[in-house]
């Protein structure tokens, strides 16, 4: 029953994250048969972001102006930092922390033995930054693995090299977590990062 | 820490393997489809493997914070081919964590230990410098000469030993404050006074690589280029993404 343009697009479908061939071909078929309104706007919107969305041009998370709402704002504090892997990082702090300064976006990690040094993360673009001069605090919050600590450690010494203050976010037990149900690693990480109280 | 009993624990199930809690250091991990992972692992027994952790990228997966480079790991797999399953991994040593440059020298040891080993050739010896050098980095003291002598031990189990007691051709033995270039095929040779173009180091500094005792900071610059000429010579014209983060990172120093 499938013709060439059905097969197209089950095809296309599966460039999403989690879609098999299977689940493709159900989505595929149920826009057809139920909601092809739906699916003319998924279209246009699939296209129109997909041309419009770029980087923003000082925190290099996505932004369909030259600068990223919270770089654009007036309200923000311009002299904290916070650096993160991804743009859904930046969702997750916006929506739980009630952080009020900006952000630097890497768009990944450092990992030399996949071939992305620090160029690739925009680290000269973070130093030029950084030279701008008015930046107090760079707060460090990539991912608590190998390769977000070994980019936070490179990163720190480039703010330090320039005297501004550096923290890194702390690691630890989730809350309402037992300790039992830890793994050894992020109890260790907790344990060692104890502060008095 | 040695698998002694490994080859007991291997079933031969047909063509299927069975491999139970062998101890293992991860090398490398790259995303394999939704949520899996692609791992290069090395072992004492297997040598360098490469293991497939199906849904350990999952929001669920107690592997994530397991599945991490530099601590020694117990892990089991089955399957067959070329790139079995991961059926299960714990850490066996908590708390073991690499800071700062340490993190970076680390990872050169796994990019050298990822280019250099072929896969499923066991070197158990090869296993415990590794332990030995992470070991130095942990302890973040005389990092560099942790991965000198590191260098050399990697290029004693390839087979590529140095000669670093007696002169290539006449056997004779290497003096301390004598200078000496060193060939690839033959090993040291004693030289009236240093040329361009030619890599020299002093008899002092074959003899302290010999016996593993550091030394000063020539000394140490000494050993760096040796290492890095005789290594140059099997990783071939491909840079170590390793050292150029190295050298991004410190423009003008001598470190590595």
């Amino acid at each position: 029953m499938s013709t060439p343009l059905i097969n197209r697009l089950v095809e296309a479908l599966r460039c999403l994250p989690g879609v098999g061939p299977k689940s493709a071909q159900r989505m595929a078929y149920h826009l057809l048969e139920r909601n092809r309104g739906g699916a003319l706007h998924l279209a246009a919107a699939l296209s129109e972001a997909m041309e419009r969305v770029g980087h923003c041009r000082r925190c290099r998370t996505l932004s369909e102006s030259e600068l990223c709402p919270i770089c654009s704002s007036e309200r923000r504090d311009a002299t904290t930092l916070c650096i993160v892997e991804s743009p859904t990082d930046v969702e997750a702090l916006e929506s739980s922390t009630g952080y009020q300064g900006r952000y630097f976006v890497l768009m990944g990690h450092l990992s030399p033995l996949d071939g992305i040094g620090p160029d690739d993360i925009g680290l000269d673009r973070l130093a030029r930054l950084l030279d701008e001069g008015n930046i107090a605090e760079v707060i460090l919050a990539t991912n608590p693995t190998v390769e977000g600590e070994a980019t936070a450690h490179y990163i720190s010494d480039m703010v330090h090299r320039r005297g501004v203050k550096v923290t890194r976010i702390a690691h630890g037990v989730p809350l309402g977590g037992e300790l039992e149900y830890v793994d050894g690693g992020t109890l260790s990480h907790a344990f060692h990062g104890r502060r008095e109280v | 820490m040695m698998s002694g009993s490994s080859t007991a624990l291997v079933t031969r199930m047909s063509s299927e393997q069975r491999v139970a809690l062998q101890p293992a250091y991860l090398l490398h991990r790259t995303p394999f489809r939704d949520s899996s992972l692609l791992l290069e692992l090395f072992t004492p027994g297997h040598g360098r493997i490469g293991l497939v952790a199906r849904g350990a990228r999952g929001a669920r997966s107690k592997l994530k914070g397991v599945l991490q480079p530099y601590q020694l790991l117990l892990i089991s797999w089955s399957g067959r081919g070329e790139l079995p399953t991961l059926t299960g991994a714990e850490c066996q040593d908590g708390g073991v964590f690499l800071q700062g440059d340490a993190l970076i020298s680390g990872f050169y040891l796994n990019e050298l230990l990822l280019r250099l080993l072929a896969r499923h050739d066991p070197h158990p010896h090869l296993f415990h410098r590794y332990q030995v050098a992470l070991q130095g980095l942990i302890a973040n003291a005389g990092v560099e000469w942790a991965l000198r002598l590191f260098e050399r031990d990697l290029l004693q189990e390839l087979g590529y030993g140095l000669l670093l007691t007696h002169e290539g051709g006449d056997g004779k033995e290497v003096e301390a404050d004598a200078l000496y270039c060193y060939h690839h095929e033959s090993g040291p040779q004693r030289i009236a006074t240093e040329s361009r173009g030619v890599l020299s180091v002093r008899g002092a500094t074959l003899l302290a690589l010999a016996r593993g005792e550091c030394g000063d900071a020539q000394l140490r610059r000494e050993s760096k280029l040796l290492m890095r000429e005789v290594l140059g010579r099997y990783l071939g014209p491909r840079p170590l993404a390793s050292r150029e983060l190295f050298r991004q990172k410190w423009p003008s120093s001598h470190e590595e």
